[in-house]
């Protein structure tokens, strides 16, 4: 511990020094390059937030921009070549023996299935052939290991061959759940409005007194509380619901105030 | 758990596992035989014995065996069952293409229901909120 202290250049070359180019960012530069990109997104019509790269920019705001893309879709990574279209490598070219021919395998899938199935039943019957080699010439066995490699690089194959098919498949599934669920709101959304409608049409159907001394407070108060409670229907379906079974006595309350009222409507006409 | 694809490649790996597993079981508990008149089974201790075989009773190594064979047998009836079961079998890439495109149109009528519908409910609320006031200046 007291040798690293010592030693600070020790500690320091543990991390190779930040890259050059983060000198750039300065506060001043970050303002300056603001100000280009919106001058060029004025001057293009642009949505300034749409913007990524600025062409013809000066040289020391070059860093805070991100670089182009690879022109020809390829750039290097840890000195590994890296591609833009994954590609599957084709048993061909992993000097692997295809058991099955493309033609087979163009088709419909069902003959995809058939053809992982021929195989997974191969694996079987050549584990035991090696078995059984193993027990009268373990020189043949090598060959018999080979055949079973080249069976599972096969299978694996062909399955991750069918993963695009699946990603659509998928997508589908996906596609169907999220119009079942857009079903089902519209009609949700439209039964609560069918029954605020209905409300609606009830409340209307009667004529509201105009306010008068004697309509005592415990009337004013009802309606405002069954008026609210068909409103709050509107937005919460299940309060909607626990109304459902009132509806009964609901018509009867409202015959005997229409009643009243077109008593009271009668005094007053 | 993965989706079907990953499911069978795993099977098939377990199978692979088993292959291997079996194979190490009876390398490792086979008994011993002579072949002909000039094989002869060293004369070891039983320490030293052990090292290279673990010689199990007949019985017990049959039972293994029969164990193993039907682990066996499981796997591959387990892969063949999800290969069946392989989503979208019966479709080619077009049948994909287009029930997507399909599905791709129909949510969107669905969506302009459902907005219409959200509409209507809002000018029903406006129209409850109305009524609502009115009752209140009363």
């Amino acid at each position: 511990m007291t040798e690293v202290e010592q030693d600070p250049s020790k500690v320091t070359a543990l991390y190779p020094d930040p890259p050059p180019f983060w000198k750039a960012f300065t506060a001043d530069n970050i303002a300056q390059f603001d100000t280009f990109k919106q001058q060029y997104a004025a001057r293009q019509g642009l949505d300034v937030n749409t913007i990524l790269r600025i062409p013809d920019i000066p040289e020391d705001l070059t860093y805070l921009q991100p670089p182009a893309e690879p022109e020809d879709a390829k750039w290097k990574v840890f000195n590994e070549p890296q591609s833009l279209d994954h590609q599957l490598q084709s048993l061909e070219a992993a000097g692997i023996q295809r058991l099955a021919s493309e033609d087979q395998l163009a088709g419909r899938h069902m003959d995809r299935a058939f053809e992982l199935k021929r195989i997974a039943k191969s694996m079987l019957l050549n584990f035991l052939e090696l078995i059984g080699l193993m027990g009268h010439n373990m020189h043949h066995a090598m060959d018999k290991v080979e055949d079973l490699r080249v069976l599972f690089l096969n299978f694996h194959h062909y399955l991750n061959e069918y993963r695009p098919h699946q990603a659509r498949e998928q997508l589908i599934q996906l596609m169907q759940d999220q119009l079942d669920a857009k079903r089902a709101e519209t009609a949700a959304i439209r039964a609560v409005t069918d029954k605020a409608k209905r409300a609606l049409e009830g409340l209307g159907s009667m004529d509201i007194p105009p306010a008068e001394p004697e309509a005592s407070e415990d009337q004013r108060r009802a309606v405002v509380a069954a008026a609210s409670a068909a409103a709050s229907g509107l937005v919460q379906a299940p309060a909607a619901l626990n109304l459902m079974h009132n509806a009964k006595e609901e018509g009867l309350y409202w015959a005997r105030e229409s009643d009243g009222w077109s008593i009271l409507d009668g005094e007053y006409a | 758990m993965g989706d079907r694809l990953t499911q069978l490649q795993d099977a098939v790996d377990q199978l692979a596992n088993q292959f291997i597993a079996s194979f190490y079981y009876i390398e490792r508990h086979h008994d011993l035989e002579t072949f002909g008149p000039n094989d002869k089974i060293p004369d070891l201790k039983p320490e030293q014995m052990q090292q290279q075989v673990d010689t199990l009773p007949a019985e017990e190594f049959q039972a293994g065996q029969l164990e193993l064979a039907r682990d066996l047998i499981t796997k591959e009836q387990q892969i063949e069952y999800l290969i069946s079961s392989l989503p979208g079998l019966d479709n080619s890439e077009r049948d994909q293409e287009q029930s997507i495109r399909d599905l791709e149109e129909e949510i969107g009528v669905a969506e302009a229901q459902r907005l219409e519908a959200v509409k209507e409910k809002d000018e029903v609320l406006a129209k409850l909120d109305q009524v609502l006031r009115a009752i209140r200046r009363h």
